[in-house]
């Protein structure tokens, strides 16, 4: 909600300075400044690529951050744009509904900046070619304060949505019975590999991706971005339990999935074989424990049964029961 | 308690209002409501602020309410089978149903269960064992201490909601209100039956309710 009303705000100041040429020399005061220029190139340049946009005229709005006032009042004052610049003809002065935010922007360079990871590898040269097929400068990777963080980020989060997606499309076959629902063992397995085969395309490069992920800065994010996606697994899997099962599980599906993860990359048979053995042994595994668990819980309450009958036996017979 | 279930996808025609009946299956407005009853209790929102206050509430409601559930287990440990019994047990049968309700909720918002669950299973049972040795006045001083900070605490919840939007909360009010009057009960069931008839009944319930406080103020979060 925040990044949205952001983006909005962004997206106003921009429009404003839409005719603004980006100067070659930049006030190097406040690195809000630049950004606002490379906002201010990307988004013309953008616009450029674009065959219909509708942009206000050209002076600029009231903006609301420090940053950007000081931003756009430097635009205010530099010359006019020297490229004839033919998208803005429309001086209705009215939003068009095809600007983007911030946010929506950075995703589309990301998702383009994919194709380029095989080549380049996590960082921000990929990112700068992804910027460039999407007729952006390359410059505009300076919108990344966390450069190749943000990538790998980006396709986690991606493929942990389209996950997500796969799971609740299965989920909603099985509801509409036009499915069989599996067994808990099978449906996390197949949910595992379901997200670890999103990796094989890249997987030449994982490595270092995971070490980036693993970066201090980059940890808390990437553990949100895990737990959501084991959680979304358990979630379909059928997990109700409202007790310390719940994190049990977790950290269960946790471990699996790291490990498989891990196996993965350094796995060179056909097709992953040995990963997909590795990963049912695992499964086997949690299964059996927690079978074993369960088993050793009604062992214990047997036990303590046959002593508390023993007990009452033992008090019975010397007597001690009885109520005076 | 393992509990499986595949998850419950009923489409619901968000326009029209929440009905007390079996949800109806539309296709074309895709608001989901994940349960087999035709109204949710927890208002779905997309703001991730409000959605975490929620959850949090949530957590430390079915924190307390499972540790009630243990206390009162713990005294008819104790207590079983003497006089007073059937009175716990009939404060502990409506836990109980407060627990279930929790569960529920819990599970279909997705909301996770505080780490400390284990700790409350234990420190509950203690508390509620350890009070039932002092005799049945001990129970009912423990429980006018427990029900007590219970109470307060969902009428800090239901102060909280009603500042926000009592409309968009009106079943969660309703259930905490209905929650906090069986608590208010309970409370006052403890006073009837001598609880202030205990030696240190004052620093025993002092003691209790920070005990209480405590607990609700890291459940919240862990």
């Amino acid at each position: 909600m925040a990044a949205l009303i952001r983006g909005l705000r962004a997206g106003r100041v921009l429009r404003g300075l839409g005719s603004v040429a980006v100067q070659g020399t930049l006030s190097p005061q406040c690195s809000n400044v630049r950004r606002g220029f490379h906002r201010a190139a990307l988004l013309r340049l953008a616009n450029d690529s674009k065959s219909d946009t509708s942009v206000p005229p050209p002076s600029y709005h009231e903006v609301d951050t420090a940053g950007e006032s000081s931003s756009s009042s430097a635009h205010g004052e530099s010359s006019e744009d020297a490229q004839p610049n033919t998208s803005f003809q429309d001086q209705s002065g009215e939003h068009g509904e095809d600007y983007e935010t911030e946010e929506q922007l950075q995703a589309r360079i990301l998702t383009a900046a994919l194709e380029f990871v095989p080549q380049h590898g996590w960082t921000v040269e990929a990112i700068a070619a992804g910027a460039e097929t999407l007729g952006l400068s390359s410059a505009s990777t300076g919108m990344f304060n966390n450069g190749a963080g943000d990538l790998a980020l980006h396709f986690v989060a991606q493929c942990n949505a389209q996950l997500a997606e796969t799971l609740a499309e299965q989920n909603n076959q099985v509801q509409l019975g036009q499915a069989e629902s599996k067994k808990t063992a099978e449906f996390l397995r197949d949910a595992v590999e379901v997200r670890l085969r999103m990796l094989i395309p890249y997987i030449d490069t994982w490595p270092q991706a995971m070490s980036i992920l693993l970066l201090p800065h980059n940890i808390p994010d990437s553990l949100k971005h895990l737990s959501t996606m084991v959680d979304d697994i358990w979630y379909y899997a059928g997990d109700r339990s409202t007790d310390v099962n719940w994190y049990t599980r977790r950290a269960a599906l946790t471990g699996i999935y790291n490990t498989t993860e891990l196996v993965m990359v350094q796995d060179s048979s056909p097709d992953f074989e040995e990963t997909w053995a590795f990963l049912d042994n695992r499964i086997k595994d949690v299964v059996n424990m927690a079978n074993t668990a369960k088993q050793v819980q009604a062992t214990g309450e047997a036990v303590v049964q046959g002593l508390m009958g023993a007990a009452i036996t033992l008090k019975n017979l010397t007597g001690m029961n009885q109520r005076r | 308690m393992h509990r499986f279930v595949r998850p419950q996808l009923l489409l619901r025609d968000s326009k029209q209002p929440l009905l007390p009946t079996a949800g109806q299956l539309c296709t074309n407005h895709k608001s989901v409501v994940s349960s087999v009853r035709g109204y949710v209790v927890l208002p779905p929102t997309n703001d991730e602020e409000e959605k975490a206050m929620l959850h949090r509430m949530m957590r430390v409601d079915h924190a307390g309410e499972y540790g009630a559930n243990r206390i009162y287990a713990g005294q008819m440990a104790v207590l079983g089978h003497t006089q007073i019994s059937p009175l716990i047990q009939e404060m502990w049968d409506q836990e109980k149903q407060h627990l279930r309700k929790f569960n529920e909720i819990l599970a279909e918002n997705r909301v996770r269960p505080t780490l400390l669950l284990p700790l409350w299973n234990i420190a509950g049972f203690a508390l509620g064992a350890g009070s039932a040795l002092l005799g049945k006045e001990g129970a009912m001083a423990c429980t006018v201490a427990v029900e007590e900070s219970i109470s307060e605490h969902y009428n800090c919840q239901i102060r909280t909601l009603m500042e926000k939007d009592p409309e968009k909360y009106t079943e969660l009010l309703q259930l905490i209100k209905e929650f906090r009057d069986d608590e208010m009960e309970h409370h006052d069931t403890g006073l009837e039956h001598d609880a202030e008839s205990v030696p240190g009944y004052q620093l025993m319930k002092a003691i209790i309710q920070a005990g209480c406080k405590a607990a609700i103020c890291v459940s919240e979060s862990l």
